[in-house]
């Protein structure tokens, strides 16, 4: 039997036939070497991941002032004055709705992982993160730790009438929890998110690639994510008419969700 | 076979099977996640582990589908053939890692119990380029794990032979809702050649396969129908058959396996009891006629397994006349003994 292709094999025997182990040596190797083959090809050809970043397992501490209305932030102050505006979450495809309730308008110290793709912020709350501060002496103060300004954003200027393409994207996923955090892989994932609560924005680029982020609410600034759940209109080209309001360094997207338009 | 599961053991050879099955496993996970960093240090690890997994089982999946045509058409590949199990469930154990942290990456922790999640949280049923993929890829998982868990000889037997093999026919359905599952899903978002070129080439290669080693058993069918019952089939000369060697020949559209060996003609029932092997690309080890794909045994006269097993496949009367060999039209029923045909050396030569 010195022709492989004679040789026969059966598997409960404890050796092959001479030939056919020859044979099978030389097929192991081609198969190493195609198995490192693939494994090059398929990750490499992998499209760019967004630098957004999530400092997973990373802790940190801000100090700042909780706005809840239309969604739970941080104000922030800035060395060179103002204030900065951090979006708040928790753990899981949630809004921090719940979280920051009975903080609005308080001096808090907060402890969270840092979440932060281009302008924006966000910080995930762990359990328990929020502490009140007392009151800083300039401010007016209420014994409770309440600030001037109580829980709703203040808008910075006049809006403006705006008609925006882009694409409904969770905040949270997004700006650095996972990536790819948008398009149609993505697309169950932040229905889940913005059904949870996760403010969703519409994220807009311009002819250069560059991305502005627009969160969205009704015309009266409630939440609007149940419709664009129901809707369907997560992770795919829609247009969507309406007043855009600065608020510090947020845009907030002010439109009936009923008018938003799909485009196939 | 039959009696004793335990029998096989680990030998040598289903050690080294084993053994490189899993190197090349972990080379392939380590090498895409090596590689997949060294070149986006931007990524996720979840994602890089996600992806590594779900195209590491589809390669898998295309190995173990090319195996079966692959044998048909080199036999030298029916070593693959015969731990094909192992591959099975290996390719399984990967995709269900994909499935599970698929799932909880983008399911878990929100308002909707995950696999509630997985069936609605996409609806644009109505539109290709936005269809769901994932419930796609979670039905081709149910049948992976029906699959992998009645893989063992255990459930052929209670399942008995024709549900088991139609069960696990189900890996062509599968196949193609992965296939699906990957053009709908990551391929939509994800624009390298590279990655549906892989794609393309695996379907066309598996296809292909198929094709060209289904065109050699239409081949075999092609023999002409309709015998006379009971009638002498002149099947092939006797020197068409190698000694302790099989010719496979179609009577009547049924495959019969026809041996030579020391002087003698025996025919056979093709399909073997086991899973469907052709006991005709088998040969005569020890005067049995042994399986190419596990090596089960049948007597070449009677079509029984030696004792203790119990296996029976259905026997042909034969005659050799003038270097020629006739094979009746109708099968004895399964074990019945059937004299062999007897020949001189002369007639090999007529
Ligand atoms: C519960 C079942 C499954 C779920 C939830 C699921 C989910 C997903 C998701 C979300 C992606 C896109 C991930 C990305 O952005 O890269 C994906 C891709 C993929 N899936 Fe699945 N999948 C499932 C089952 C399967 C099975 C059984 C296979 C079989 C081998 C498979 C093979 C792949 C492949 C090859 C890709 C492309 C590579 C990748 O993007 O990960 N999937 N799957
Ligand atoms: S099919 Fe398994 S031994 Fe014949």
């Amino acid at each position: 039997m010195s022709d492989p292709k004679q040789e026969f094999y059966v598997g409960y025997l404890p050796q092959a036939p001479h030939g056919l182990g020859r044979f099978l040596k030389a097929g192991i190797l081609m198969l190493l070497l195609g198995t490192v083959v693939a494994a090059a090809i398929l990750s490499m050809a992998q499209s760019p991941y967004s630098k957004a970043k999530f400092e997973f397992g990373v802790s940190s501490i801000l100090e700042g002032r909780i706005e809840e209305l239309p969604f739970p932030t941080l104000m922030v102050p800035r060395e060179g004055g103002g204030d900065s505006r951090y979006l708040l979450t928790v753990f899981g495809k949630k809004g921090a709705d719940e979280a920051v309730a009975g903080f609005a308008g308080k001096r808090v110290r907060v402890r969270g992982t840092l979440i932060y793709h281009d302008q924006l912020t966000m910080v995930e709350l762990g359990p328990a993160a929020i502490e009140v501060l007392a009151p800083a002496t300039a401010e007016p103060d209420a014994s409770d730790g309440t600030v001037a300004g109580g829980g709703a954003w203040t808008q910075t200027g006049a809006g403006v009438e705006r008609s925006l393409i882009g694409e409904i994207v969770d905040s949270k996923c997004y700006l650095g929890v996972m990536k790819p955090g948008n398009l149609k892989t993505h697309r169950a994932c932040a229905t889940r998110c913005i059904s949870g609560g996760v403010p969703p924005v519409l994220m807009v680029r311009d002819e250069h690639g560059l991305a502005t982020y627009f969160l969205l609410t009704s015309s009266s600034g409630g939440s609007v994510g149940r419709q664009i759940v129901d809707r369907g209109l997560v992770a795919e080209p829609v247009r969507i008419s309406g007043e855009v309001v600065r608020f510090g360094d947020l845009l907030v997207l002010k439109a009936d969700p009923e008018t938003y338009q799909r485009l196939d | 076979m039959g009696h004793a599961y335990q029998a096989v053991g680990w030998n040598r050879q289903k050690k080294i099977y084993d053994g490189v099955l899993l190197g090349a496993i972990l080379l392939y996970l380590g090498g895409f996640l090596g590689l997949g960093f060294a070149t986006h240090p931007d990524a996720t690890f979840e994602t890089m582990l996600i992806r590594a997994l779900g195209t590491g089982a589809l390669l898998l999946l295309h190995v173990i589908l090319s195996i079966g045509p692959l044998c048909r058409l080199d036999r030298r590949f029916l070593p693959l053939l015969y731990n094909r199990r192992h591959l099975g469930v290996a390719m399984f154990i990967l995709a269900l890692g994909h499935g599970t942290l698929s799932t909880i990456q983008f399911h878990a922790f929100g308002d909707l119990h995950p696999l509630v999640s997985l069936l609605v949280s996409n609806t644009r049923f109505d539109n290709l380029a936005q269809f769901p993929f994932q419930p796609l890829g979670f039905f081709a998982l149910i049948i992976l794990a029906l699959m992998a868990t009645t893989s063992h000889d255990f459930w052929l037997s209670i399942l008995s032979a024709p549900v088991w093999k139609a069960l696990h026919m189900l890996v062509y359905v599968a196949y193609a809702l992965i296939v699906m599952h990957v053009v709908l899903g990551v391929l939509q978002t994800e624009t390298s050649l590279w990655l549906s070129g892989a794609l393309g080439a695996g379907v066309l290669w598996v296809f292909g396969l198929h094709i060209v080693a289904g065109r050699r058993e239409v081949r075999v069918d092609l023999t002409p129908a309709g015998v006379e019952a009971n009638s002498y089939v002149d099947v092939c000369a006797l020197q068409d058959i190698p000694e302790k060697r099989a010719k496979v020949v179609s009577i009547d559209g049924e495959r019969v396996a026809v041996f030579r060996y020391d002087g003698r003609v025996s025919a056979l029932s093709n399909p073997c009891q086991h899973q469907n092997g052709p006991l005709g690309e088998g040969c005569i080890r020890d005067g049995l006629v042994t399986c190419p794909w596990h090596g089960y045994q049948y007597r070449p006269d009677s079509g029984a397994s030696p004792e203790p097993f119990t296996e029976k496949v259905p026997t042909f009367k034969v005659k050799v006349e003038e270097g020629r060999v006739l094979v009746q039209s109708n099968p004895q029923p399964a074990g019945t003994r059937v004299e062999p045909a007897t020949f001189n050396a002369e007639e090999i030569d007529v």
